[in-house]
């Protein structure tokens, strides 16, 4: 597998890009494409179609490849693939529940490929401004597909306008659906690992009257109230038009405790002002436990970087690929250092890279289980067997 | 791009000194300078931002736990006080069982002892009777017989004398067995054992009267000039109204005895009451407080005071200063198991000369069983 990386701030710059990287002889089959909502996403498409380059694309909320970050731009991994290690499968959930949208997703992979590897994204958001469950997601892909199944990915965002988040390939596209880059397991090999950073700040909290996405009471008292007066916004609790993902819950999301030693942040996207309730990107159960958090240290980029590192040592892989699905919310917390991170990781494998600022992960942990994320920097790498 | 690198930046591009390696050696050191400054700053703004919120957090958390904590303390607090009360209450039915084991024990043995008693008085007291009628009929036959005979029936006179004496002693002491035997079957006798709401007040006037105008009929009455000074805020009480009773009845009694005594006493032959050279009047006051501890009873008698070697001894069972078949000395044992099976104390403050003063103190009725 050979990958080359391009990036540009429109179509004409792409077509630029990809035909000066087709100077060589280079034949790709396949791009991965991170793009700004802002794009012409059928151009861009029209053309790689052109080329009969087959597409994997998410609209962004910023994005990067090895030496550029941007925003409001196109980043395309080209990766020179054998049609029969791979498959695109697109998913738009339409009238369907998500369940049936995944269990089809999951049979049309191992109908393809007894060892199905994916790279996934899904919508972040869709046109009304409803969260894709990606929580969920996750869940029904792994009893579909196995636990044993390798999936790595991100949601689509649409830097940070909430309006609507894409999905697409070469003819479709949706703001509520998956796209799946199905691997041959026993061809491609995936290799990756999502960190977070955020962590545990005071005493357990627990979730206390909730319903749905609508976080009422924690510990017994106002949601609104408390999350505001600890994180010193006590004067904004009467304010009818406080945007406090912009403002606050960003920064300081909620970890909930899942799994065995295991957590997943979720964050308050605004205040129902006439439920008197958080409304979060992820419901929170009566009887979860949380805490408060306290944002990554600056160390966390060093800490992504190691542990790439020591993984790479103890597999004596190499990779042909790297795409990195990085937390949108990383950006504010570690500004300047999320490009060193992100760069980091390419100069850690050496390899072409892509990737983009994303509305929630999918991934694993160092040694744990398939689950979704938010908050963390996930990367993968594609190695083709020899 | 910070204003002072951008001088040198544009310095080292328009310097016509510079080699272009050196050039491009410059411009790339000016960079990465920028780059590091960005991230500086960068960093520095977030930690302030950071630290405040943080610190924020940490107040409101600290707050929150310290509340928390008061709450905790409260609530140990309040449990430390149901464990006491629970202590007070598991030593009240402990007394109570005592009691009531005891109880069982004495009327058993009581019963058993009651009845040879009987046979014991009875029949001295009958024997008694056939010696005097033997006395008489020997008396009225005296005159018929020999003086030799005469004299034997004199010395089987005697003889009866003697053993109507000692016929007599056996019915005194046979009739103070029979005393203890009925005080210790009083003492078992059970009632209901229920605490139910009594006018403290109302039992005390009552019962202290009653023994009054008992002892105003006995062999030995004296005159008492009765005090009460109750206390009006005490309502309905929680007692064991028949065993309360017999308190003040058991107390009251010990008082007219004591200034009985005083009232009777000889200083020197031929002579009453120069105990004190003014005359001696009785007086009983009964007294009654409600206090935030708890209920107090106080039984004062202006008697001669209870002499300060025996007073450690006068709550043990068959303990008396009484004289001969006058008391069993279970008065006031039994007195004080009662005022301890309601959850109280009985306390004596005496000075010999100056009288005695017995304190009932109860425990408040949201205390009690």
């Amino acid at each position: 597998m050979q990958a080359k990386s391009i990036h540009g701030k429109s179509t004409q710059e792409i077509n630029a890009a990809l035909e000066e990287s087709l100077k060589d002889g280079y034949k790709p089959t396949l791009a991965i494409i991170f793009m700004s909502i802002k794009q012409d996403r059928k151009a861009i498409c029209k053309l790689l179609d052109s080329k009969n380059i087959e597409v994997f694309g998410a609209t962004s909320c910023g994005e990067f490849i090895d030496g550029h970050q941007s925003e409001g731009e196109i980043a395309v991994l080209l990766l020179e693939l054998s049609k029969e290690y791979y498959t695109i499968i697109f998913e738009d959930i339409g009238d369907r529940t998500l369940e049936e949208t995944v269990s089809n997703l999951a049979n049309d992979s191992l109908k393809k490929f007894t060892n199905p590897s994916l790279i996934l994204c899904s919508t972040g958001i869709n046109q009304q401004s409803e969260f894709f469950k990606g929580e969920e997601m996750v869940s029904f892909l792994k009893k579909s597909l196995g636990l044993d199944k390798l999936f790595f990915g991100g949601m689509a965002g649409d830097d940070w306008m909430l309006k609507g988040s894409f999905v697409f390939t070469n003819k479709k596209e949706t703001d509520e659906g998956i796209v799946a880059l199905v691997l041959d397991g026993d061809k491609i090999n995936l290799k990756g690992m999502a960190v977070t950073g955020w962590k545990p700040l005071g005493i357990t909290r627990t979730v206390t009257k909730s319903k749905g996405n609508l976080l009422y009471e924690i510990d017994g008292k106002s949601a609104v109230e408390l999350y505001l007066k600890y994180l010193g916004k006590e004067d904004k609790i009467t304010e009818t038009n406080f945007k406090v993902f912009e403002e606050l819950s960003m920064e300081y999301p909620f970890i909930v405790k899942r799994d065995e030693n295991e957590t997943v942040l979720k964050t308050p996207m605004n205040i129902d002002n006439q439920e008197k309730a958080l409304v979060m990107d992820i419901p929170m159960a009566d009887g979860s436990k949380f805490w408060f958090t306290n944002p990554p240290e600056f160390d966390i980029v060093e800490e992504v970087i190691d542990k790439a590192n020591q993984l790479k040592q103890d597999t004596e892989e190499q990779a042909d690929a790297l795409l990195i699905f990085s937390c949108a919310g990383r950006q504010p917390i570690l500004g300047p250092m999320t490009t060193d991170e992100n760069e980091g990781l390419a100069e850690v494998w050496k390899t072409p890279m892509a990737g983009f600022f994303t509305y929630g992960e999918f991934g694993r942990v160092l040694n744990g289980k398939q689950n979704f994320h938010s908050g963390a920097c996930c990367w993968v790498t594609l190695k083709e067997k020899v | 791009m910070n204003q002072q690198l951008k001088i040198i930046l544009d310095f080292i591009q328009q310097s016509e000194n510079l080699s272009e390696e050196e050039r491009t050696s410059l411009i790339k050191a000016t960079k990465d300078v920028e780059k590091a400054l960005t991230i500086s700053e960068f960093k520095l703004e977030r930690t302030e931002k950071v630290k405040r919120t943080t610190a924020i957090l940490l107040e409101e958390t600290i707050e929150e736990l310290e509340q928390k904590r008061k709450a905790i303390e409260e609530t140990n607090t309040a449990l430390q006080q149901s464990l006491e009360d629970l202590k007070a209450t598991q030593s009240q039915l402990i007394q109570q069982e005592k009691l009531a084991s005891l109880g069982q024990l004495t009327a058993g043995i009581a019963h058993e002892i009651k009845n040879p008693l009987n046979f014991v008085n009875n029949f001295s007291e009958l024997s008694v009777e056939l010696i005097e009628e033997t006395k008489d009929e020997l008396s009225s036959i005296s005159d018929q017989l020999s003086a030799e005979d005469r004299e034997k029936v004199e010395e089987a006179v005697e003889i009866l004398h003697d053993i109507e004496m000692n016929l007599r002693k056996i019915h005194e002491h046979g009739s103070r067995a029979d005393s203890i035997v009925k005080s210790m079957l009083e003492h078992s006798r059970g009632g209901t054992g229920k605490l139910e709401a009594t006018d403290l007040n109302a039992l005390v006037k009552e019962y202290v009267n009653l023994c009054f105008h008992g002892m105003r009929a006995s062999k030995n009455p004296i005159n008492v000039d009765l005090q009460f000074e109750p206390d009006e805020n005490i309502g309905e009480v929680p007692l064991i109204a028949e065993d309360f009773s017999r308190v003040i009845v058991n107390l009251s009694n010990n008082a007219f005895d004591a200034m009985r005594e005083k009232a009777n006493c000889k200083d020197l032959q031929g002579f009453e009451n120069l105990g004190g050279l003014d005359a001696y009047h009785p007086k009983l006051t009964i007294r009654t407080h409600q206090q935030n501890s708890g209920i107090s009873v106080e039984i004062e008698d202006n008697g001669p005071g209870i002499p300060e070697e025996i007073k450690d001894k006068i709550m043990q069972p068959f303990f008396t200063t009484k004289k001969g078949t006058e008391g069993t000395g279970l008065g006031l044992s039994i007195t004080n198991d009662i005022i301890k099976a309601h959850g109280g104390d009985l306390k004596v403050k005496t000075k010999e000369g100056n009288g005695s003063v017995l304190v009932i103190s109860l425990p408040n009725s949201e205390s009690r069983i």
